[in-house]
């Protein structure tokens, strides 16, 4: 046995623990549960302590489905207000590395906020795929400094 | 061709025949056994499910190593980089061990963080006593364990003026938090007098929100994100290992950055 075997076993056996400690990195509870049945997507929101931010600094953030391995589903495009005046989030949905995806438009309260990304809580790809390719009619662009204030959630992994 | 290496006298043969018994013990198996005999125990046991808590001990002791390691590596003068104000990520990401939905929120005007231990003044502060400290900030980066980081911004007194506020024994090991979530937490003495250990109050300039943990939470530019309990309610000095959540799954107990 070599000087420095115990050194190697030492480091073996060191990463072995880090990788039990890693299996419970899993939280009893999941994040981003998708509403209750029945629950309008504002009364889904108004539980996700929503937090203010600048709709400016939501353009550009990846859209993450709230599964453990967090598949990206999109990217912010576009924040805008439909007829009603409700903040609506355009996402470059689907594609393959950026070619193909369309844009398509979601309620923000049915999305949550996750550190510098952003999910899609209320609906399922399955769900989002059938979403109508946005036009642009009928919208109008949301100042970038306008104030909206956006649900939480833990992250999904 | 002869080889280059070989010495210009050999030894005499027969020497092998008077060391025969020790040649024969002399097996690559056997060493390859030895070498891998601790190893070969802990993956043995690892299958045993009889025994699970040997194998669990036999890491946690590694862990309690790595932490010890940890804590003889610290420098207590050294601070982690900061960075602008402008990269502050608003607002910050939460985490928890359960969902932002189940966050119960604490009401500042009945909150009360309570003192024990080795402090000479036991007496339960109020936000106001906490902002009336002298306050610090700091823009440094929050990592997680998990894998995620972002950068936040945190103000409010730091762990080390409030501990000399109450006269807590700064030679004592811990400085252990319960919290209103039920997320027991300690750290190591040297990091509680770390410059960039806040009993952080603000995030970005405004009061912290209830998912982050108002009225206060620990915020430490040297450990990672799990170290640091949200909504504490109180404070204990003391000599005897406190633990906390995750280190009582097996996670280290030091987690040092």
């Amino acid at each position: 046995m070599t000087r420095a075997a115990p050194l190697r076993l030492l480091i073996w056996a060191g990463s072995v623990a880090a990788a039990i400690a890693s299996a419970h990195a899993q939280s009893p509870t999941p994040g981003g549960m998708p509403p209750p049945p029945g629950m309008s997507l504002a009364a889904s929101t108004a539980m996700r302590f929503p937090q203010p931010v600048r709709v400016g600094d939501l353009v550009g953030r990846d859209v993450l489905r709230p599964v453990e391995s967090q598949d990206v589903l999109g990217r912010v495009r576009r924040i805008v207000r439909d007829h009603n005046g409700r903040i609506m989030v355009v996402v470059d949905f689907g594609g393959f590395l950026g070619f193909g995806a369309r844009p398509i438009v979601v309620p923000i309260d049915a999305m949550v906020l996750l550190g510098q990304d952003m999910e899609i809580v209320a609906y399922t790809p399955q769900q989002l795929r059938a979403f109508p390719t946005f036009s642009g009619a009928g919208v109008s662009d949301a100042a970038g400094d306008t104030v909206i204030k956006v649900g939480l959630a833990k992250p999904s992994h | 061709m002869r080889s280059p290496f070989r010495p210009d006298s050999l030894p005499d043969p027969a020497i092998l025949d008077n060391h025969r018994p020790l040649i024969n013990s002399l097996e690559r198996r056997g060493l390859l056994r030895g070498g891998l005999s601790l190893g070969a125990l802990v993956m043995l046991t690892g299958c045993d499910v009889k025994r699970p808590e040997a194998v669990k001990s036999a890491l946690l002791a590694i862990s309690r190593l790595n932490d010890d390691v940890q804590a003889l590596l610290f420098n207590p003068n050294k601070l982690a980089p900061t960075y602008p104000a402008s990269m502050i990520l608003r607002p910050p990401k939460f985490n928890a061990y359960y969902d932002v939905m189940n966050v119960k929120p604490v009401d500042g005007a009945t909150w009360r963080l309570e003192v024990s231990g080795l402090v000479a003044d036991k007496r339960p502060w109020t936000v106001q006593d906490l902002q009336a400290l002298p306050q610090s900030s700091m823009v440094i980066r929050h990592i997680c364990v998990e894998g995620w980081s972002y950068i936040g911004g945190w103000s409010g007194p730091t762990l080390r003026s409030f501990l000399e506020h109450v006269g807590a024994d700064l030679r004592a090991r811990y400085v252990a938090f319960r919290t209103a979530d039920d997320y027991p937490s300690s750290i190591d003495m040297a990091t509680a007098l770390h410059p960039q250990t806040l009993l952080a109050t603000a995030y970005g300039g405004d009061t912290l929100t209830d998912p982050f943990g108002y009225p206060v939470r620990l915020r430490m530019s040297t450990k990672l994100g799990y170290k640091n309990p949200k909504w504490i309610t109180a404070i204990e000095v003391t000599n005897t290992y406190p633990g906390g959540f995750w280190e009582a799954k097996g996670f280290p107990w030091f987690a040092g950055l």
